[in-house]
């Protein structure tokens, strides 16, 4: 079959009532949980994930897992967008990737026109989620073939590389994002061995037979440390928000910022297929393309709304690329594809080339539904943007205890054991103190996602070399991934000894 | 930044690696006469994260001397005591919400889990925090078990 036919069949499957329904949901949670202040994309999708798979439990595996992915999906995409909101009528960004739309997206609403604005923001991430979809298509079935022809030695660099660039990337200092991917590797041996069925670091205990669980970490460490750290630092809440008057952008406004937006898409999406580097660096890069390419630089900063349209296309459009390399290598680039896998393995699941092949309308379903959601984002935000704008006031003294009390119940319905609970609370406590301290949590998901993999493709690697370490850097490929990830790791820290200032990702 | 932390978590981590090289060497071999048993990766991650470790250590005393002699910002934490104490009261209940769950049942703790941290965030109108945390755990207990077919421990079971 062609592509194009997958593709029908991929909107045949998201037409279907209850994933159309699941998409509605997951983009407007994504919103509210972009809007609120505490909760990041990251968390947002960890929160989701138990209760997805308790929702999709009466569905057979494959539909289960489609369905639940469209969701995850949905609010990946919808909390980028929903970010854009608090940076616009608050000048307090959602997460780290809207930071930028504050710089004129906030001086726009100042003038009264925070309607364009947001309505702006909302066309560009439909556009680059377009651009983004149309790019994941092209480019999907020639990278998963590509791909196929890996042997482990290639996969085992492969990861590595992934490991490296977003360690390389992530935080201020690389020792600490180097601890936090060793940690997060060491937790994923725990339990049996699943190539000679030995325990490892188990003490005989039978909850850690089955390894540590990757949900009950993630969950831990970014929405309970999210939700710590706002209780244990007040901060002060003193932005007023901004009146929308008028929701629908004048001609002129479209006109100026229909080059950046089709800039802002294709710069995000290629820096969003690029692992380590996310909707951040996206977002930051077009900003300084906009300002470059402008004829008005000195109108930046003043509410210019190329300053807007840029990096929020960018930043969704970095979203829908970073989807690539997981669905066609099986390497989540960042913290939240690195959930979204881990939600697609825990359905036995795959993601990889084989990913194509295999479960098809999982694949192709959730390429469907990103525009079908995509359409949704952009026709629910243009006459709820008020409604949304409310969510900001929702008390933090109800919501606080709430998510709390979501994630003591999702991880206990997926998991029935109280193990794990207190793993929860313990990895909460954890994820507050490192992230006080600097130390970047996406690198320890990632590894511990990953870490399985990379022993099993070390482990047939060297079997088939009997034992031959060499085996990593006699085959081109794996060479070149290697010297890659070497180099990620290297550049950064050369440039900061030379006192140049390095962009980090603070959260994918 | 606390390079306080930063030491002692290097000890602790370095302790760790020992630790966990030590636990790792006692893993037992495969059966299988392969040259790569279950031992290599994490001997591997073990000997890994104790040179990190070392690294940080190195790095934290060298922030904190450049620190100490330019007379940089020595920034204390900034949680105030009346934070610190609201947190370890909602900790707590946390623990004791997880530790009593099986036991009395999941509507019980979650309502009282709740009433406990609304109040705890902010004493007011102690109504609306009993109304929100009667809905919550009726809500998600009889939408869960009912509409989805999931379990939850339901009532004491003494």
């Amino acid at each position: 079959m062609s592509t194009l036919q997958f593709l029908v069949d991929g909107f045949a499957i998201a037409f279907q009532w209850q994933n159309l329904l699941f998409a509605l949901v997951g983009v407007i949670i994504g919103t509210a949980v972009g809007v609120l202040p505490g909760i990041g994309p990251m968390s947002g999708v960890a929160l989701l994930i138990p209760v997805t798979a308790t929702i999709t439990a009466g569905l057979p595996t494959e539909a289960a897992a489609t369905s639940s992915i469209i969701l995850l999906a949905g609010v990946y995409y919808g909390a980028m967008y929903g970010g854009s909101t608090t940076s616009i009528l608050l000048n307090t960004p959602g997460e780290s990737s809207s930071v930028v739309t504050t710089l004129d997206g906030y001086q726009m609403a100042k003038q009264g026109r925070a309607g364009s604005a947001l309505s702006i923001a909302a066309i560009g991430s439909f556009c680059a989620g377009v651009v983004a979809l149309l790019g994941l298509i092209l480019l999907a079935n020639p990278l998963s073939k590509l791909a196929l022809k890996f042997g482990p030695a290639e996969y085992f660099s492969l990861m590595l590389l992934g490991l490296a660039a977003v360690s390389g990337l992530a935080g201020r200092s690389i020792t600490k994002a180097l601890i936090m991917t060793a940690l997060g590797l060491m937790l994923g041996t725990v339990g049996i061995d699943a190539v000679s069925g030995i325990e490892r670091f188990t003490f005989g205990q039978p909850m850690l037979f089955s390894g540590i669980e990757f949900l009950t970490i993630a969950v831990g460490l970014f929405a309970l440390g999210e939700v710590f750290k706002t209780i244990l630092e007040k901060d002060e809440e003193d932005g007023q928000i901004a009146k929308i008057n008028r929701v629908l952008p004048t001609k002129q406004d479209l006109k100026d910022s229909a080059v950046p937006i089709a800039r802002g898409s294709l710069l995000g999406f290629f820096i969003g297929v690029l692992p380590g580097a996310g909707a951040t660096l996206a977002s930051f890069f077009s900003y300084i393309t906009e300002k470059k390419f402008s004829k008005t630089p000195e109108q930046f900063g003043k509410g210019h709304i190329a300053g807007v349209a840029g990096p929020e296309s960018a930043n969704n459009a970095a979203s829908g690329g970073a989807m690539i390399p997981l669905l066609t290598l099986g390497i989540p680039g960042s913290g939240t594809t690195a959930i979204l896998m881990g939600a697609l393995i825990m359905y036995n699941i795959q993601p990889g080339p084989l990913l194509f092949e295999e479960h098809p309308q999982v694949a192709w379903g959730l390429i469907a539904s990103m525009f079908i959601g995509n359409l949704m984002l952009l026709a629910l935000n243009m006459p709820l943007v008020r409604i949304f704008a409310k969510i900001i006031e929702t008390p933090k003294k109800y919501l606080l205890p709430i998510i709390i009390a979501i994630s003591i119940f999702g991880v206990y319905a997926v998991q029935f054991a109280t193990f794990d609970l207190y793993l929860l609370l313990a990895c909460g406590v954890l994820g507050y103190l490192f992230a006080k301290n600097d130390y970047p949590v996406a690198p320890l998901v990632l590894a511990l996602v990953l870490g399985p993999m990379i022993e099993n493709n070390m482990r047939r690697a060297l079997t088939i070399s009997n034992g031959d370490f060499s085996i990593f850097v006699s085959k081109p490929l794996s060479l070149t991934f290697l010297v890659v990830a070497i180099s990620w790791l290297l550049i950064p820290l050369f440039m900061k000894m030379r006192g140049k200032n390095v962009l980090i990702n603070e959260e994918g | 930044m606390n390079h306080t932390f930063d030491k002692v978590f290097s000890i602790i981590l370095l302790t760790l690696s020992i630790l966990f090289v030590f636990q790792a060497t006692q893993i037992s071999d495969s059966a299988y006469g392969s040259t790569v048993g279950p031992k290599i990766f994490p001997l591997c991650l073990g000997i890994i994260l104790g040179l990190l470790s070392l690294q940080l250590f190195y790095e934290s005393w060298k922030n904190a001397v450049k620190e100490r002699i330019t007379g940089g910002p020595t920034t204390s934490s900034k949680i105030s005591s009346t934070e610190l104490k609201k947190f370890l009261i909602i900790l707590g209940s946390a623990l004791a919400y997880v530790f009593f769950l099986e036991k009395i049942g999941y509507m019980i703790t979650t309502f009282l889990f709740l009433c406990i941290s609304f109040q705890m965030m902010e004493r007011s109108k102690l109504i609306y925090s009993i109304i929100i945390a009667a809905g919550f755990s009726l809500g998600v207990y009889y939408v869960f078990t009912g509409l989805l077919g999931g379990s939850l421990p339901s009532f004491p079971t003494f």
